[in-house]
């Protein structure tokens, strides 16, 4: 029983608070959604708590096996979680529209980071399944949110590929328990190595791989991305460049890492899928006028960027890899505060509706233009540590991923200029009368944390390059 | 010698770009200008303190200092650190970093009148850029400032240009990044290399140097090259050159100023402290190529600048012009040659920094920068006249200013090297010489048209130089005329540097 409370307590609190919401919906009143809110807020604070007091032993398993947690899962679920955190503080349009559903909305925003804290801890292919559906169930009921009748046809693009995607999963998933008779990681793997037609089961695991692929839009499953992207709202979008992405690397890494991680063939076609990622998906880039757009090629590229360095498979790589996560969540999370906020106090989504905000709010610019800076991964921000991070991992792994470093390098050049252009558009001279609403005090001060944030990540990498070692090490 | 540091050096004026930036600090033109005169001026002696305490005879870096924070060093787990030291060569750049930014805010004030506290704290942004690129010891913390310093001159550029300024600046900012990301490339595989073969995770840049011959021959000219790239956009050599004079005829008149006198500087020093000091045996393999490179330079530059109809492109093309006597310097690859490419870069900031200024004067009374619109300036404006005419002497290589000791001494160590393609060598070393005559006519053609031929009707009423003007330009010719007269000064700081580069290709 001890095990499963320091195994499961974080989610559990999450689980008590999906309920406490619940049950606030089912009043009805303008202080309601306040209430929520700060309930949501304790919740995850609880969580953070909980996660950092019971990690004593270096291991625990909860659930038949079926759940672990450790260093490695700690470390992402307290990511989710932060990140959960500010996305929560950055929901306030969402409540502002629909103020008698803000319970619901909270209950459906809680159990997606229950699920992607489930999913970052499984390791039986079962409780993966599950928590990987129930976390995109989610994404689909916050999507769904929209009252825009346009917005309903863009994200159902997102349903109905995530569908697909899921049955290919399913499919990997009857294989792998047809050839070995077994879901749990360690077991199968076990499998994997006597087992002598890999084949069918490499096969079966690049059928699971996909669902990954598609949640972190890249490349084969990449078209959904700036649709579903601009049908969202702000803070879903927000959230669904965050909280999956996080999930999504935490149970790649752990498959990758297990299964694959010393087969040749692998390693070049994930390489070639970040590569195409990180190419069409920049080049793309530079094309887009909606801001929202624009942030969701945003993602692919970095999550391109960052299957480029997992596919290494070493624990260099991985400590690079989650070093990137930790940046990109918080440079990530800023840039959406920044455009959220722009969209709040005046309606504006489109680039060239950024025009002589400098004028207007010189150091809202200024911060804007520090988290582009970072995103860009130009010094002297955390953008440029983590670059240099991944990109160093993928140097040392030898001469044969070097075509592919020169392309990476290229595109974030190219990157730079899609960056770029927001900047431009900010620093024009032709002035309008835009007002940015200071009134939205939260949106304002997440963007200036993050904004001091990447450059004090910088500062301080050195710490946190060792606890991504330390993190990689333990997994 | 305690309170000599480093670090305060290359980072007081980022703080003064904080405090400058700060919503408390008042929105008042005035009180920002004097704040940011008096913090470059100080900064300057204090530079200057660095000169009088260091100890010439040393061999080797000196005023070692590293950034730590809190007691870690910055990426240690990476074998990266933020150590900054300096050596002769660096150190005179530094102080002369700190004064062609101290000339700058003296001749900002006619030409900035709008965002004051951006400009003002852009400018110092690109000083500590500057100089963290000059001092820093390690690679990866040589690329941060390389790339940091991109940032403030985008800004500075495009915001107070004309209204073409922001192509220009779009133009420079990516160039350099396509250029940035060889560079990158480079000492990515450069670092890794380094680690497979001796197993210590290092990016100092003197423990990457190639005395051991650990490396093969193919890989180091990959690495050679790709920073070859990276470096050649900045100094920047003919077909790479474009950038230049676009950001330098539609850039604000001050920044003219700043970007003559630093952005050449940079470049050349890279290429030294990588390039040469890390692969020498390349560096000779590809000498001649270098120098009958800097050779197209000066001639072909030369000829675009007699025929630019702006006097700003004018001077830009012959500061690229004058960058092939650099490389020239630098190809020769022997005692001789290297102090006079360093020197030569010394002298191009300062002399080309003034000619700017000039121009910035010319430009603040007269509203144009085209050579057809000016003329007989000299009527007028005789105490401009007089001082220009010591800048352009000087830009020409006249015995007894700054240019002529350098020009010398380059076209003398390029006749004296010992490379391989001897007769090459001997024919581009006098070609060079009559090259280094025929300078003479662009940068006289630029004074004649500007300053002696007919006085149009409407520059009748303007008036001379006003004191601020007279005294900076006075200054810069004392400069000028003092380490004429007197090189050796110069040149005794920065020997042993010379010595350490070239001595791994004597034994």
């Amino acid at each position: 029983m001890s095990e499963l409370v320091s195994a499961y307590l974080p989610e559990f609190i999450i689980l008590i608070f999906i309920v406490i919401n619940l049950v606030f919906s089912l009043f009805t009143g303008t202080s309601v959604y306040r209430i929520s809110k700060w309930t949501t807020l304790l919740g995850i604070i609880l969580a953070i708590g909980s996660t950092i007091y019971l990690q004593i032993d270096p291991e625990v398993f909860a659930f038949d096996n079926m759940f672990l947690t450790n260093i490695y899962t700690v470390f992402f679920k307290i990511l989710i979680l932060i990140s959960g955190f500010f996305l929560v503080l950055l929901s306030r349009n969402m409540i502002r529209e629909k103020r008698d559903r803000a319970s619901e909305y909270f209950s459906v925003f809680l159990s997606g980071l229950l699920f992607a804290m489930c999913a970052v801890s499984s390791v039986n292919f079962v409780s993966l399944f599950v928590a990987l559906e129930a976390l995109g169930l989610s994404c689909y009921l916050m999507l769904s949110l929209n009252k825009n009748p346009n917005a309903k046809q863009l994200t159902f693009g997102y349903l109905v590929q995530g569908a697909v995607v899921s049955s290919f999963f399913l499919m990997g998933l009857s294989i792998i328990y047809g050839m070995c008779a077994q879901l749990d990681y360690s077991k199968v793997s076990l499998c994997f190595s006597q087992n002598p037609s890999q084949i069918l089961l490499t096969f079966a695991l690049i059928l699971m791989i996909c669902t990954m692929l598609f949640k972190l839009g890249l490349v084969p499953f990449s078209s959904w991305l700036p649709d579903t992207f601009e049908g969202a709202n702000y803070p879903i979008g927000a959230y669904m460049s965050c909280i999956p992405v996080l999930a999504c690397f935490g149970v790649l890494s752990r498959i990758l890492m297990t299964f694959l991680a010393y087969t040749f063939t692998m390693k070049i076609v994930l390489a070639i899928i970040a590569i195409l990622t990180i190419f069409f998906g920049s080049l793309s880039a530079i094309r887009q006028e909606n801001l929202k757009r624009l942030m969701a090629y945003s993602m692919s590229v970095q999550s391109g960027i960052m299957l480029l360095g997992l596919c290494v498979f070493s624990v260099y790589s991985l400590s690079s890899v989650l070093f990137y996560l930790f940046c990109y969540i918080f440079v990530n999370i800023g840039a959406w505060a920044a455009i959220i906020l722009l969209y709040n106090s005046a309606k504006l989504e489109k680039l060239e509706d950024l025009k002589g905000i400098l004028y207007h709010r010189p150091y809202y610019v200024i911060a804007f233009t520090i988290i582009l800076i970072a995103l860009a991964g130009v010094a002297p921000t955390c953008g440029f540590v983590a670059k240099l991070y991944v990109f160093s991992a993928v140097a040392r792994s030898g001469f044969v991923f070097l075509p592919f470093l020169i392309i990476a390098l290229l595109s974030s050049v190219i990157m730079i200029y899609a960056y770029w252009r927001i900047i431009r558009a900010m620093f024009r001279r032709i002035e309008t009368e835009i007002v940015v609403d200071t009134k939205l005090i939260s949106s304002k001060y997440i963007l200036y944390a993050c904004a001091i944030a990447s450059v004090v990540i910088c500062i301080f990498a050195d710490k946190i390059i060792r606890l991504c070692q330390l993190v990689a090490y333990y997994m | 010698m305690n309170f000599l540091s480093l670090i305060w050096l290359i980072f007081l004026p980022v703080f003064a770009a904080i405090v400058i930036m700060l919503p408390v600090y008042p929105n008042h033109q005035v009180r920002i200008r004097r704040f940011a005169k008096y913090f470059a001026g100080l900064h300057f002696i204090y530079a200057c303190l660095f000169l009088l305490f260091f100890d010439s005879s040393m061999y080797g870096m000196s005023f070692e200092k590293e950034l730590t924070f809190f007691g870690m060093s910055w990426l240690k787990t990476l074998g990266i650190s933020a150590k900054f030291a300096v050596d002769g060569m660096t150190l005179l750049l530094s102080v002369l970093t700190s004064f062609i930014v101290l000339i700058t805010l003296f001749m900002s004030k006619m030409h900035i009148r709008t965002k004051h506290k951006l400009y003002y704290s852009m400018v110092f942004l690109l000083e500590s850029a500057v100089l963290g690129l000059f001092c820093a010891k390690d690679m990866f913390l040589f690329f941060v400032f390389w790339e940091l310093l991109l940032v403030p001159v985008y800004f500075i550029v495009s915001q107070w240009g004309n209204s073409e300024a922001r192509g220009a600046a779009i133009k420079f900012t990516l160039a350099s990044f396509v250029a940035n990301m060889f560079l990158f490339f480079g000492m990515l595989i450069l670092y890794y290399y380094n680690f497979a073969v001796s197993n210590v995770l290092t990016a100092n840049i003197e423990s990457l140097n190639m005395n051991e011959k650990i490396y093969p021959m193919w890989f180091q000219i990959m690495v050679f090259v790709n920073f070859l790239i990276g470096f050649v956009v900045r100094i920047p050599l003919v077909p790479f050159h474009n950038w230049y004079p676009d950001i330098q005829s539609k850039a604000s008149a001050p920044v003219n100023i700043l970007l003559a006198g630093l952005l050449n500087a940079t470049g050349v020093y890279g290429l030294i402290r990588f390039n040469m000091q890390i692969f020498p045996e390349i560096f000779k393999i590809f000498a001649p190529v270098l120098m009958v490179w800097g050779l197209i330079n000066i001639i072909y530059c030369g000829a675009l600048s007699v025929i630019q109809a702006c006097v700003k492109k004018m001077v830009a093309y012959s500061n690229i012009a004058a960058a092939g006597f650099i490389m020239i310097g630098l190809a020769a690859m022997n005692q001789t040659g290297f102090n006079g490419a360093v020197f030569m870069t010394i002298a191009c900031s300062i002399v080309y920094s003034a000619l700017f200024v000039i121009i910035s004067s010319i430009q603040f009374r007269t509203k144009t920068t085209y050579i057809t619109a000016l003329g007989g300036l000299g009527q007028v404006m005789p105490k401009c006249m007089y001082l220009a005419l010591i800048i352009c002497f000087a830009a020409i290589g006249i015995p007894f200013l700054i240019m002529f000791a350098p020009k010398l001494m380059v076209l003398a160590g390029a006749m004296l090297s010992n490379l391989d393609q001897q007769l090459l060598v001997k024919i581009s070393a006098a070609i060079g010489l009559i090259a280094m005559m025929a300078s003479a006519v662009y940068i006289l053609y630029f004074f004649y048209k500007v300053f002696c031929s007919v006085l149009l009707e409407q520059w009748k009423s303007i008036k001379d130089l006003s004191p601020q003007e007279t005294s900076v330009l006075t200054a810069l010719c004392l400069v000028i005329v003092y380490f004429g007269i007197n090189p050796m000064s110069v040149i005794q700081i920065y020997q042993s540097v010379s010595s350490i580069i070239l001595d791994v290709l004597q034994v």
